[in-house]
């Protein structure tokens, strides 16, 4: 069984956007950057089901500089995969979610996958686009926001996080996943695979090696806003908790009237 | 003059809120710009209440392939209907459906697909706001496409009532040429009669600030006086003590409702970006220097455990 884990670099949650006024660029040099959160959930995913059989081989694929590459080898590379592939091009830094979906299509058709896993989406553009559009690229079937798996013979049952429950899909292999917050715990590698990681291989590909033309953008972001700005906090001021809380409701109903 | 095409979300026959949003804001574009809004739905006849909203006309597909969701058979149905109306835009609602929907219908039309927008211009061409790392930033989108498929934040779009003529389209697509491969066996509620987060014109959230798993229940009592959705924070989450279905924030759900309750939350980095875009901010922490205040218009500095109980007492009564 060969399962293909298709993740992105992010900047890490706990970073600050500067930007102070409307900008057609966005400075992120001071950005420090992550595995994407939700695609962790991919790798351990793939790694459980390595462990759980015999003669199955994980692949991780990604887009991006060659600052990845560490990334790479701390987050896929020593938790357990076994090899990589970078698709570095600078030809793709202007590209939309649609274009990507293409590179990774033409990644993942150079083999044969019986799985590939994404996370739900990158928290850096919040799209949650290119896994979905891979699978219909690719023609094969799709669950989203999968919360559980559970593989067998060729098939799949996976849940799938909706409105105020689940729903309960199956599938048969090969299959696109997107992965979810709850479907495991990922884990964390230790210091002598991360040692080791670096004897396994990353083949470095560009788009001239896929034998593709760079897909053009099909959007393109023109401005960066910062958020709008908030006015003071009101505080509600009181002694008796009780009177705050009376406060409160009185302020949120009639000055807001939001209740 | 740009056509605007709302997908009307529907499960068991009951309509998002969402649809007559877009439907909302989709009538307020073409009011002042010419074209018209269309809404399409599958599985259920909304024309009724799409009239009512603002639709000129209501493409209903209806039939077996639109019993449970299935994202082969109605992302080729929806795929098909754009083909043949050639729709400017498609706007799908940001719900667990829309989010399935939109890329599929994008891919297979090669179209622009533009995530989770808060707002639409029309000058000649199209301009999409919406946010990126969760708020903490804002882009506006420009599709290069002739059609975009365009995902919709719930409560993004104010809900205005606004005649529309509602002409009942004939809506047939062909989808016997498909055998879906990924197939919903069934649908299993979870703990029930609570809002959904996402949808929620309410939020109420815990912090690690509640303590232990079993005071969860303080927020939970009021959400329901408020007709909300509980929320929590990731430490909460992490934690054990609450579901992730509930965590809002750059690694959860990412919220805008009209208020947003946040009660022991510290106010990290990484949750701000989750719910800033909340219309009203209320925040109740006794540590008067916790982040959160900074993102509050209105704070009270005290115990939750006082305060919370005090303000579902209180709310009681103002609904009474």
């Amino acid at each position: 069984m060969k399962i293909a884990v298709c993740v992105k670099q992010v900047p890490d949650s706990e970073t600050r956007i500067k930007l102070d006024a409307p900008s057609t660029e966005l400075d992120q040099s001071s950005f420090t950057r992550v595995l994407n959160p939700y695609d962790a959930y991919a790798v351990e995913e793939a790694i459980k089901i390595k462990e759980a059989g015999s003669d199955v081989e994980v692949v991780a694929i990604t887009i991006g500089p060659e600052t990845v590459t560490e990334t790479i080898k701390k987050d896929c590379l020593a938790v357990g995969c076994d090899k990589a592939i970078l698709i570095n091009d600078p030809a793709l830094a202007d590209a939309d979610e649609s274009a990507l979906a293409t590179v990774l299509t033409a990644v993942l058709q150079k083999d044969s996958y019986d799985l590939i896993l994404f996370g739900i989406k990158a928290i850096d553009d919040d799209s949650g686009q290119i896994g979905i559009m891979v699978a219909e690229k690719m023609g094969l079937p799709h669950v989203a926001t999968i919360t559980q798996l559970d593989l067998g013979d060729g098939t799949l049952t996976a849940h799938r996080e909706i409105e105020g429950g689940k729903e309960v899909v199956t599938a048969p292999l090969p299959a696109v996943l997107t992965c979810q917050k709850g479907l495991n715990e990922p884990r964390l590698p230790s210091l002598p695979n991360i040692m080791k990681a670096g004897m396994k291989p990353i083949d470095k590909l560009t788009c001239a090696d896929l034998g593709l033309e760079t897909p053009a953008a099909k959007a393109k972001i023109k401005m960066y806003y910062p958020p709008a700005a908030r006015g003071e906090c009101k505080l509600v001021e009181a002694e008796d908790p009780a009177d705050a809380a009376r406060e409160l409701a009185r302020l949120l109903n009639e000055e807001a009237k939001v209740i | 003059m740009p056509n605007i095409a709302v997908f009307i979300e529907q499960r068991d026959g009951k309509f998002k809120k969402v649809a007559w949003q877009m439907l909302s804001e989709a009538k307020r574009i073409t009011a002042a710009s010419g074209g018209e809004v269309w809404a399409v739905c599958l599985g259920a006849d909304p024309a009724a209440e799409a009239a009512k909203y603002g639709a000129d006309k209501v493409f209903t597909a209806t039939g077996d392939s639109f019993g449970i969701y299935n994202s082969e058979l109605w992302g080729a149905a929806l795929a098909q209907f754009c083909t043949a109306q050639k729709p400017d835009l498609l706007l799908i609602g940001s719900t667990a459906m829309g989010k399935d929907l939109g890329p599929k219908v994008a891919a297979k039309l090669d179209c622009a697909c533009i995530s989770d927008a808060v707002g639409l211009t029309y000058e000649g061409g199209w301009t999409v706001r919406r946010p990126i790392y969760a708020g903490k930033c804002y882009i506006d989108v420009e599709p290069v496409t002739d059609l975009a498929v365009v995902g919709i934040r719930p409560n993004a779009f104010v809900l205005e009532e606004a005649a529309g003529a509602g002409a009942v389209e004939a809506f047939t697509p062909d989808l016997s040429a498909i055998e879906p491969k990924a197939v919903v066996q069934s649908i299993e509620a979870g703990e029930g009669g609570r809002v959904e987060l996402t949808e929620a014109e309410i939020v109420v959230s815990g912090g690690r600030g509640i303590k232990g798993p079993e005071n969860y229940a303080l927020i939970e009592k009021l959400a329901d006086a408020l007709g909300a959705a509980a929320g929590a924070s990731r430490a909460v989450v992490d934690a054990g003590w609450v579901d992730y279905s509930h965590q809002v924030g750059q690694t959860g759900k990412t919220v805008g409702p009209n208020l947003y309750i946040a009660c022991g939350i510290s106010g990290a980095i990484q949750h701000l970006a989750g719910m800033s875009s909340s219309k009203c901010i209320v925040a109740i922490n006794k540590d008067a220097n916790a982040p959160i205040f900074k993102a509050a218009d209105y704070g009270v500095v005290a115990d939750l455990f006082d305060v919370v109980p005090a303000l579902t007492e209180e709310v009681i009564k103002l609904k009474g």
